[in-house]
């Protein structure tokens, strides 16, 4: 057998080896009946901030502990509790996902990504004269 | 009604939009008249080609002035101009408005391009005709990008000169344009304020130079497998891409420094999406560009090159595609949004996908092949097997990156790894050992055959050296993860090996040098990443002493931590003093100082200002501050904060809260903790006068500060005569806590506690991160050496060619 075959067989056994590595490191979307019937395994949750209800956030007491709602996007609202500060803009986000693992009754989140749409987003012309609210 | 508006430049619009037309109908002109010059080997086709090339460059320039005008001028009746700018921005980021969205940053694209197609055209000579002909292609391609015509119903592209008020129906109606002055009221939006930063401005320009040096190999390697000349195309296409290879790279490692910087990622390589689109590339670039000399020394490996080479290009497409049409949503946050380009952009990736494939089949029985199997032992064998490990690792970081493309095709719902940070690493880090190996001992081989035992003679001193650095710095640095430990043995072999190559083969004649210059820089970086990757330290972690653990192991405080103004605590080898804010217009500076203790106290060491970037509409940015050492960074960024001043001047008491406490429990105040110590008969030693039918308890309540001291508070509760109930408050003024209950549930043997917070008392607090990166400076020099090597031997390879 010639050295290039040889080469040739071990480049396509890497190349599966990382397809396979890959897919088998790669989370899953889910939503939160998916991710609470499924306990302490990993989830990507998608959904929104339930504005209706406060957040919580504590530092004098752990300042790596946020708590807010979220509502799934079939609508299932769960508590969640961040292990991250409190992110900035937080209330500005239209959407979020979580990277997480459901515990008891609570979505403790590892990771957390957030959309705010106003920085890229065309806004209406109206929007630049809103107030200067912190 | 018409109206009449008053005060717009259309003028400037419409030269605009005729300059637009004139640079892509001259562009598909050029296209045209040198795919007419290669076929017929014509002349006078040629020239209409260079022509057409010149006039669709300088229709280019116009654009792009123009829209300089525009944004310098504040024209916010244009949509581009009120979209990336306002009247408050300053001068200075006025190219980083012009390349923010993606209309400007295609018009740089279009700049590069313009430029490298014009040095080809000098310099091309016979290849100037092929050569042009597809960079003349990539322009249209590229023209079309802002064209912004509707073909039926698809929007071709995205037009800079449209007007907000005529072009855009959804602004159309607001009540604002009934007013012919609109333009005296109007601002703009202003530009984002992540991207209100220097390394905006440099950083776009050196990445678009990386990406659009891709195109001149590519060309050759098109142009090679047109006309059939496989000898010819490596020697002027090597130095492109060599010079390709340096600025790339220099573009990927600035968005590291940037990152690591400016942005809040906590390092300077987090496998963003966005970060990976432009390695990948770079890696088949680099793999490419070795592939090239091997053919050019010694005739082999052709088609890997070819397939390599076009592939780099092909990537900078895709990845184009990947950050533009939207499709990395939720996985990456600053991706572009979607103009309605994603299938325009597809639609030219996909023609010189099938292009290049086509080519290759077509030619494939054609090129020559080497007639001998490469040697083991020989330069180009292990140059072939380390550009083969390049396109595997690239190959990787592709396919997880585009795991939302693979949702997209396939229907799957697959989410990225949760944690990227580490299946990236642990991927990419036996690549990366296998590559410095090879990098280590390969240059110390000839092309064709070599004998194996001078040649393992010659490597013998550089892997004893390493393996005698590898013991050395892995104890000092208590390394023990063993993957570390072999990417430390390999980043530190490919330094020796080359060192010792420059030393003793070469002799010292810099000439020859440049590839192990690079190669030992090469070697540095990934030593400098190594090392501050793993051995980082985050200092900012629970030094408050204060056991936050009640809510379970997973709460621990790991990584941010609460520091109140004037409070001093234990960070690392540091002690960090918050000494409050200062405003200055839109940035909030946090003065975080740090200080070392000997035994005559505390001595400030120095003082960081991350700050907050203010903006209402798009979104506060937080910076982090890093102060430079030789041997290491400290690293600070603010993760928390209230942004409105705390209000120091305010006096006495409100109400905190009450709460229900036994014995042994806790309660939390702004900035002290406190435990319920007893519950206790008497009056605690105070005489509150008290008659003998007086009933008198205490509770004892111990207090910690933030910095753990502790303090106590004494309440007391007075029942008089059996029914009249006088609570006795206990106080703190440092503390500016009040205490006090009014209330004992006889079954549970709970009070009520009432806490009082004076309202000076809430201090101004920050909640912070900080760590530190040991020798990162390595990565820098690393990086900067790799970059210096590299162009030096392009410009050995220009002036002897």
């Amino acid at each position: 057998m010639k050295k290039g075959h040889i080469i040739l067989i071990i480049l396509i056994a890497v190349a599966i080896g990382a397809i396979v590595g890959s897919i088998s490191d790669s989370s899953t979307y889910a939503n939160f009946d998916e991710a609470f019937s499924n306990q302490d395994r990993e989830f990507h949750v998608v959904g929104t901030l339930n504005r209706d209800k406060p957040t919580k956030y504590k530092p004098e007491e752990n300042a790596d502990l946020f708590r807010f709602f979220m509502l799934d996007n079939n609508g299932v609202e769960r508590e969640v509790f961040l292990q991250k500060a409190k992110p900035q803009d937080f209330e500005r986000s239209e959407q979020i996902v979580l990277i997480g693992k459901a515990k008891n009754d609570v979505f403790v989140a590892r990771e957390i990504l957030m959309k705010c749409p106003s920085k890229y987003d065309d806004g209406s012309p109206e929007q630049t004269t809103s107030n200067a609210s912190l | 009604m018409e109206i009449n508006y008053v005060g717009e430049h259309l003028w400037i619009g419409e030269i605009g939009n005729l300059f637009i037309i004139l640079s892509f109908v001259a562009s598909l002109f050029a296209t045209i008249s040198f795919f007419q010059a290669t076929r017929q080997k014509d002349d006078s086709w040629e020239k209409l080609g260079i022509l057409g090339f010149r006039v669709h460059s300088f229709a280019a320039l116009t654009i792009i002035g123009l829209l300089f005008v525009m944004l310098a001028n504040n024209y916010f009746e244009y949509h581009w101009v009120w979209s990336h700018s306002s009247s408050t921005m300053p001068m200075r980021y006025l190219l980083s408005a012009f390349w923010e969205g993606q209309e400007g940053s295609f018009l740089l694209w279009t700049f590069w391009h313009v430029v490298i197609g014009n040095i080809l055209i000098y310099t091309a000579k016979n290849w100037r005709r092929s050569v042009m002909t597809v960079v003349s292609s990539v322009q249209l391609f590229l023209a079309s990008m802002i064209l912004g015509v509707f073909i039926i119903d698809f929007k071709l592209g995205s037009n800079p000169f449209t007007q907000l008020l005529r072009d855009h129906p959804d602004f159309a109606n607001l009540p604002m344009f009934a007013n012919p002055n609109y333009l005296e009221s109007l601002d703009g939006r202003g530009l984002n304020p992540l991207l209100q930063n220097y390394w905006m401005t440099i950083h776009p320009p050196i990445t678009f130079l990386g990406y659009s040096l891709t195109i001149v190999p590519f060309s050759y390697a098109i142009a090679a497998l047109w006309q059939k000349d496989y000898q010819g195309w490596f020697k002027p296409g090597l130095p492109w891409a060599y010079f390709g290879v340096a600025v790339f790279g220099t573009g990927i490692i600035m968005g590291g420094a940037w990152a690591y910087e400016a942005l809040s990622f906590g390092g300077f390589w987090a496998w963003d999406p966005v970060e990976n689109a432009s390695l990948v590339p770079w890696l088949t670039l680099v793999g490419g560009a070795h592939l090239m000399m091997i053919f050019k020394n010694k005739g082999s490996s052709l088609l890997a090159a070819f397939v390599l080479i076009i592939l780099s290009f092909i990537l900078v497409l895709y990845s184009t595609f990947l950050t533009r049409s939207g499709v990395l949503g939720e996985t990456s946050v600053h991706a572009f949004t979607d103009l309605g380009m994603s299938g325009q952009l597809l639609i030219y990736l996909l023609f010189y996908l099938f292009l290049a494939i086509g080519l290759i089949a077509w030619r494939y029985k054609d090129m020559p092949k080497s007639k001998s199997e490469d040697e083991l032992w020989s330069r180009e064998f292990w140059m072939f097997v380390g550009a083969l490990i390049l396109m595997i690792a690239s190959f990787q970081i592709a396919f997880t990156t585009s795991i939302p493309v693979i949702n997209k095709v396939f229907g799957t719902n697959m989410a990225p790894p949760a944690d990227p940070v580490d299946h990236y690493n642990s991927w990419q880090l036996p690549f990366a050992v296998l590559t410095l190996i090879v990098m280590g001992f390969a240059i110390f081989l000839k092309y064709k055959q070599n004998q194996f035992v001078p040649f393992f003679k010659r490597i013998a001193g550089p892997l004893i050296a390493a393996l005698i650095i590898t013991i050395g710095v892995g104890a000092a640095l208590k390394m023990q993860n063993p993957y570390y430990l072999m990417m430390l043995f390999a980043s530190t072999f490919t330094v020796a090996g080359n060192l010792n190559y420059i030393s003793s083969i070469l002799n010292g004649r810099i000439k020859k040098a440049g590839a192990s210059i690079s190669h030992v820089g090469f070697g540095i970086l990934m030593l400098g990443a190594l090392i501050s990757m793993s051995s980082n330290q985050i200092i900012s972690s629970n030094t408050s002493g204060v056991d936050v653990t009640q809510l379970g192991e997973d709460f621990k405080n790991n990584e941010n931590i609460l520091l109140l103004e004037g409070d001093t605590l234990p960070m690392g080898k540091y002690f960090v003093t918050y000494k409050g804010r200062e405003k200055e217009g839109i940035y909030v500076r946090f003065k975080v100082e740090y200080l070392s203790k000997s035994e005559a106290g505390y001595k400030p060491e120095f003082l960081l200002k991350p700050f907050v970037q203010l903006n209402d509409r798009m979104g506060n940015v937080p910076e982090p501050d890093t102060k430079h050492f030789l041997k290491e960074d400290v690293y600070t960024h603010i993760t928390y904060a209230t942004l409105e001043t705390p209000n120091q001047e305010k006096e006495g008491y409100k109400d905190l809260k009450t709460e229900e406490m036994g014995v042994g429990d806790t309660a939390y105040a702004s900035n002290a903790i406190l435990v319920l110590d007893n519950i206790f008969r008497g009056t605690g030693g105070k005489d509150l006068q008290l008659a003998e039918s007086d009933i008198a308890i205490t509770a004892r309540i111990r207090v910690f500060d933030f910095n753990t001291k502790e303090h106590f508070l004494q309440p007391t509760f007075v029942l008089k005569d059996s029914s009249f109930v006088m609570p006795v408050e206990a106080e703190k003024e440092d503390l500016g806590l009040k205490v006090s209950f009014d209330k004992i549930n006889t079954e549970t043997g709970k009070i009520s506690l009432k806490i009082q917070e004076s309202n000076a008392s809430k201090r101004d607090f920050v909640i912070m991160k900080a760590v530190v990166f040991p020798y990162i400076n390595l990565l820098w020099i690393g990086a900067i050496l790799t970059v210096i090597g590299i162009l030096f031997s392009v410009y050995t390879r220009i002036k002897k060619g």
